[in-house]
């Protein structure tokens, strides 16, 4: 069910939403199109589902489209993505053939879509080529990367440079994130939507409800990850760290994990996970599908510490999840995770499964710190990662390019 | 409270904005000796967004330097002399931004002149040069008279009074404030007003700190009647 702007003003307030309206102003009736490589799973899907709706309510005609591909194509792009991530990969020519072929296949279908419209935004590498192919484009294009891409493999970014160099601008995370290009480059943080099944308000028998549906007792304290099998992810050191616990606490661990469909490494990774975890019965590895938004939520709602112990990070939503439910967060020092949690204050920054261990035990040896993190985390979640505040900077880039990016701009 | 004034029917149209911040086009800072050397050429606009913009941007807490540079020779390159000398410029006491560039310059050479090692940042905590755009638009809101100011400060968002209070230095031919480029038409019987808006020293106070400074000092006001 799509949410209107008026839901959000209890979250976000009556001058938050007026002030999206204000901006928009302008920009009423431009054509506006998203691409990205999967509807459901990760959190550019998650992001488009609200985005769209929300910019067709402030005025824009906006419309989200997805390319799709055989197997190896997805092989491809998750090479890309472990490559700009900073992974050493072997990308051979067939690979790159096969991601041109299945781009030029989508764009048959997507060009007369794209090439009208007044700004089309390709979320990702799997949809950077589209560019070249639709040459009589008439709108601003903008690449869209989420990928912590601060130190990537020089030859998969030599060959995606070459398809992103033409966009009229791009956007990153954050300014660390960014690459040496002739075009703009815009910093935009991702968000949440507070109201989504996955951030909503749920009652303590609705979470036990799905506790008890996945067989999971909420008589001790529970550690929780909750993010794709990806070994960027580091569920297998999430896992390490537990067992270094295993003498001083009584606690369970949940490793959830969805798929993405744009994700073919998930079931390989899902098999090292299980056989770390062998004969550990409170470790639970849960394989959920990728509309399970609600279990999440629950099962964050019920866990007394998050982790996200990632090695490499763009953003980390499942920290802003984690911290818009009030809990503390102990993550990866990596990427955007560090935009979020605040050593000491919002959750701990750590680098090895020691130093996991290390904050799980002082957190639940002193629980008056987990409640202080939460508080704060919620606060800080409310006032800089909600939607409302994505949605305007990504207006006003419209507009800032729509008026050719002078640094004063003044809306009519 | 009724403010008498000599003139009647001068609108003011709240405005307000919104920034989206973008890099500078300048490579990124390692060490203090790159620094000096991005500094002398990064565009105007980024060392306005690193002085002057820090207060609309989102932050974790209440900074201990107002501005960017003073930061990072603290935090990055643990350098906290650096960090003072820096922390103490105050860009809305300058003619313009290229005397303030000047000025940056001047304490980096003296700093560079006094270390036998210059510092640099670890990996990742680079210095990254960065401006921003930012959009102006009408909220609807109209002051008709100085006492609409009273009575509206409190519906004015933050980055409204950022725009009308802060921002307006940049702009305003006396370097001042919007409010009070305003009331200097309305002759002396807003004199209190505008001492009490003089008085405040914003560059030290986050926006909603500023706000309500800004709400006390014209709510705490005692206009002079003029017959």
């Amino acid at each position: 069910m799509n949410r209107t702007l008026k839901d959000y003003e209890i979250v976000v307030g009556r001058d938050a939403v007026s002030q999206l309206q204000q901006v928009s102003r302008d920009l009423a009736g431009a054509r506006v199109v998203h691409v990205n490589s999967t509807r459901v799973g990760g959190g550019v899907a998650e992001i488009l589902s609200w985005l769209i709706p929300l910019m067709n309510e402030l005025g824009l005609d906006t419309s989200w489209e997805v390319v799709t591909g055989t197997p190896e194509y997805y092989n491809t792009t998750k090479t890309f993505h472990n490559g700009l991530q900073g992974n050493e990969v072997i990308l051979p020519q067939y690979m790159l053939d096969i991601y041109e072929k299945t781009v030029t296949e989508n764009a048959e279908k997507l060009r007369a879509t794209l090439e009208e419209a007044d700004f089309v935004f390709i979320h990702d590498p799997q949809p950077a080529a589209l560019l070249d192919l639709c040459p009589n484009r008439k709108g601003k294009w903008i690449w869209r990367c989420h990928i912590d891409a601060s130190h990537p493999n020089r030859k998969v970014w030599n060959y995606l440079r070459s398809k992103v160099a033409g966009y009229d601008a791009s956007i990153f995370s954050m300014p660390q994130f960014a690459q040496r290009m002739d075009h703009p480059q815009f910093i935009i943080a991702p968000s949440i939507d507070p109201l989504s099944e996955k951030n909503r308000e749920m009652s303590p028998d609705e979470i036990a409800t799905v506790l008890e549906q996945l067989g999971i007792s909420g008589e001790m304290p529970i550690i929780t990850q909750v993010s794709r099998f990806d070994r960027f992810k580091d569920p297998i050191g999430v896992i390490k760290a537990f067992n270094l616990l295993n003498s001083h606490i009584d606690a369970r661990l949940i490793l959830a994990g969805g798929g993405a469909t744009d994700d073919p490494e998930g079931a390989a990774v899902l098999e090292e996970v299980k056989e770390a975890a062998f004969n550990n019965d409170r470790i639970h590895i849960l394989m959920l599908p990728s509309d399970a938004h609600l279990t999440i939520n629950a099962i964050q709602r019920a866990s007394t510490i998050i982790m996200q112990k990632s090695l490499q990070e763009g953003f980390g939503l499942t920290v802003t999840e984690a911290m818009w439910k009030g809990k503390p967060v102990i993550g990866g020092n990596v990427g955007g995770i560090k935009l979020q949690v605040h050593n000491h204050h919002t959750g701990y920054l750590v680098d090895t499964p020691e130093g996991s261990a290390l904050r799980i035990r002082e957190l639940l040896r002193r629980p008056e710190k987990i409640k202080a993190m939460g508080m704060i985390a919620r606060k800080f979640v409310t006032e800089n990662f909600l939607l409302n505040r994505h949605l305007r900077e990504y207006l006003t880039l419209m507009l800032g390019l729509r008026r050719g990016l002078s640094n004063h701009l003044i809306a009519n | 409270m009724k403010i008498v004034t000599e003139k009647k029917n001068m609108p003011f149209n709240i405005k307000d904005c919104t920034l989206i911040t973008r890099m500078a086009g300048i490579d990124t800072a390692m060490n203090l000796r790159e620094l000096r050397e991005r500094l002398k050429i990064c565009p105007i606009e980024s060392l306005f967004h690193h002085f002057c913009e820090t207060v609309i941007r989102p932050t974790f807490d209440d900074p201990e330097f107002r501005n960017d540079f003073a930061i990072w020779a603290a935090h990055n390159l643990r350098d906290r002399i650096l960090a003072e000398r820096l922390g103490i410029l105050n860009p809305y006491a300058l003619d313009n931004f290229e005397e303030l560039r000047l000025q940056v310059l001047d304490i980096i050479d003296e700093r560079l002149s006094q270390l036998v090692y210059f510092p640099w940042s670890p990996r990742g905590e680079e210095f990254q040069f960065m401006q921003a755009v930012t959009v102006v638009f009408e909220t609807g809101i109209q002051l008709k008279n100085p006492e609409d100011l009273i009575r509206k400060l409190p519906q004015m968002s933050l980055s409204s009074i950022y725009y009308h209070f802060v921002e307006a230095r940049r702009r305003t031919p006396h370097k001042t404030d919007d409010f009070t480029t305003w009331l200097m038409d309305y002759g002396n019987g807003v004199e209190p007003l505008l001492k009490s808006l003089r008085g405040i020293d914003f560059y030290f106070l986050t926006l909603p700190e500023l706000k309500q400074k800004l709400i006390n000092a014209v709510q705490l006001v005692n206009p002079v009647k003029i017959s």
